[in-house]
């Protein structure tokens, strides 16, 4: 992988020069209020790389909130249209979890029948890839993430330097493409500087079992009183599943305009913490308790999703714990309680 | 549909808010026009009609005299949605029913006119405690979009549903910062949403106007707000503002 370096503040420029080209839209970190969110850049100013964590997830840009899939007459049964928006784009920034958490999302809408709603999107991004430069108290990444899942998405990959530069690594010719012109120049930096900034930050946090073991440690914890006493906090509001960079649950909405004459099926997010997710026909909740939700949640984390995928199925951002007004969300803290009360 | 549905909106105890925002749909008024024939609506129209597809009642019941009323309103209505939180579970009017002696409640309001006939009172009821109930809008007021959806989904003989999540869910979807993180507190965890969470996202704590979700978790509600230091009295009178009983049962 070739290595460049570039003066931070013309990495800055190189950003308002592809504002301007509007050859694709530009999406970094910004601030909102004490907290961080992705948006669109209108001018490289407001970009601020040197962030702890956003709010939401980038995957806001490949499954929003709400999206359209088909447009329809009402009551017409052969006059739906599918729809499928998309534009090119490029997001700059993105903390390595998140992308190893997009790796995920790849495979999980690239099984079976492909969700072409979610690959256009994908595929029409560019990702600009960061270390972070920045502590956050939830985070323990490097406890669940082997090094390589970042490069199976990112384009290019940013390292904050001490001297004012950032090295940057090239992972893809589409990114090579595209920080041509950017005025790199050949990096000089020795391997071990290079791994000593990717590591600066070192979390707080650490899952207290190695994540090869936790299928099997959690099968046979399937029945431990953790479930019950995290449960009995829970509110099933919902936010821990919303904030995750690996939960992709959606539910399908049909809305007709005023007039009745026309209507669209939109997606929306959704997420197995809330109540009534699990309702199927007749009114059977399959997963009515607020302990049989909380298992749930970690177990595809730490079960399902490692045995489909081979990688962890969280990827240690620790948005959960931050959002969980209850204080329960985050895994460590429920692996943790696991390990004291064996 | 071959002739579009008579509908009324009849107003009992309440402030009128709920029918001052279906008055105020502004270019959706007329989309909801096309699509309802309002035989009755007091706010905005003189007319009378025998009866309805469709009732639309606002307000609680606070009268004996109003009991009657309602249930004339029933026997000549299809449909009969309760609509606003006054409608729905008897909203602020229920904070009435926290004092037990009604007629101090009455002179402590109205004073030297308390004993006026009109000023009659009883226990603060429900919509739904007088007459069936087809449906209930929450909200205080109702939410625009939430009504004509509703009204919508009716026509086409859709079985309309509410959220039945919390709020937190629609504040977490707009990427806002928890008002929690900022040190203030928020009935946003157990409080129904639908309303897009539109006092977080203004910076204000919600106070759960649509009531609360169908099983909300009381119990974590007070240990979080004991947390932040909030007394078992404090927390009390917020969750009762709109009428969510504080009580954990269990
Ligand atoms: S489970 Fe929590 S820590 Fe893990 S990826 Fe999801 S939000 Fe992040
Ligand atoms: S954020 Fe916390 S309280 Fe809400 S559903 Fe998740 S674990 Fe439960
Ligand atoms: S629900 Fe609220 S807005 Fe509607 S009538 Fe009652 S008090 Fe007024
Ligand atoms: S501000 Fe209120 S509604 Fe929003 S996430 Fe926090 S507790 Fe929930
Ligand atoms: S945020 Fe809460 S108080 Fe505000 S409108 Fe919504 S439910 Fe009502």
């Amino acid at each position: 992988m070739d290595i460049v370096k570039i003066p931070e503040n013309d990495f800055y420029k190189f950003v308002d020069k592809k504002i301007a080209e509007k050859s694709s839209r530009i999406i970094s970190v910004v601030r909102k209020g004490t907290k961080f969110v992705f948006d669109e850049l209108d001018s490289a100013s407001r970009m601020c790389l040197d962030y702890d964590v956003t709010i939401l997830p980038p995957k806001k840009y490949f499954q929003p909130q709400k999206e359209t899939l088909l447009r329809f007459v009402p009551k017409q049964a052969d006059s739906y249209e599918a729809v499928n928006e998309f534009e090119p784009i490029t997001l700059i920034g993105v903390h390595y979890y998140d992308l190893a958490a997009i790796y995920l999302m790849d495979r999980a809408f690239s099984e079976g029948k492909k969700d072409e709603n979610y690959l256009k999107k994908r595929n029409n991004a560019l990702l600009i890839g960061l270390y972070p430069t920045h502590f956050f108290k939830y985070r323990f990444s490097s406890s669940v993430i082997k090094g390589e899942q970042p490069y199976k998405v990112a384009d290019l990959m940013l390292i904050h330097m001490d001297d004012g530069h950032f090295a940057l690594e090239i992972v893809t010719e589409k990114g090579r493409a595209y920080i041509e012109g950017a005025g790199c120049k050949k990096s000089d930096y020795t391997l071990k500087e290079i791994e000593d900034a990717k590591n600066r930050i070192k979390d707080d946090q650490r899952l207290p079992i190695p994540v090869e073991l936790t299928p099997d440690y959690l099968m046979k914890n399937h029945d431990h009183p953790v479930w019950e006493v995290f449960g009995e906090k829970c509110y099933s509001c919902g936010s821990c599943v919303f904030v995750c960079p690996t939960c992709y649950c959606f539910d399908m909405k049909d809305e007709i305009d005023l007039t009745l004459k026309s209507g669209e099926r939109t997606r929306n997010w959704d997420g197995c913490m809330l109540e009534n997710f699990a309702v199927c026909a007749g009114g059977h909740n399959f997963r009515g308790k607020r302990a049989a939700r909380f298992r749930h949640r970690i177990f595809r984390k730490g079960v399902n999703l490692p045995l489909k995928y081979h990688y962890w199925g969280c990827v240690g951002c620790g948005r959960c714990a931050d959002a969980c007004t209850s204080s329960i969300a985050g895994p460590v803290k429920v692996f943790k309680y696991i390990e004291e009360n064996k | 549909m071959s002739e579009k549905p008579k509908v009324a909106f009849f107003d009992f105890a309440c402030c009128e808010g709920c029918q001052l925002q279906i008055a105020n749909l502004e270019e959706d008024i007329i989309g909801l026009l096309n699509l309802v024939n309002v035989v009755e609506f007091r706010e905005v129209a003189t007319g009378k009609a025998p009866e309805y597809d469709i009732a639309f009642i606002e307000g609680s019941i606070t009268r004996k005299s109003d009991e009657e009323r309602l249930k004339d309103i029933r026997n000549r209505s299809k449909l009969l949605v309760a609509y606003g939180q006054c409608a729905v579970t008897g909203g602020i009017n229920l904070l009435k029913n926290n004092f037990g002696d009604l007629d101090m409640v009455k002179r402590k309001v109205y004073g030297d006119d308390s004993s006026m006939p009109h000023l009659d009172t009883a226990v603060t009821k429900s919509v739904g405690e007088v007459v069936k109930a087809d449906l209930a809008i929450p909200g205080c007021p109702v939410n625009r979009e939430e009504f004509l959806r509703i009204v919508k989904e009716l026509c086409l003989g859709k079985i309309p549903r509410i959220p039945d999540y919390p709020v937190c869910v629609e504040c977490k979807l707009k990427e806002n910062i928890c008002l929690f993180d900022e040190g203030t507190i928020c009935l946003g965890p157990i409080a129904r949403a639908g309303c897009g969470a539109i006092c977080p996202s203004n910076g204000v704590p919600c106070d759960a106007c649509r009531g609360a979700v169908p099983n909300p978790n009381k119990k974590a509600m007070h240990e979080v707000l004991k947390k932040y230091n909030y007394t078992v009295e404090r927390i009390i009178r917020e969750m009762n503002l709109f009428g969510v009983n504080p009580e954990v049962s269990e």
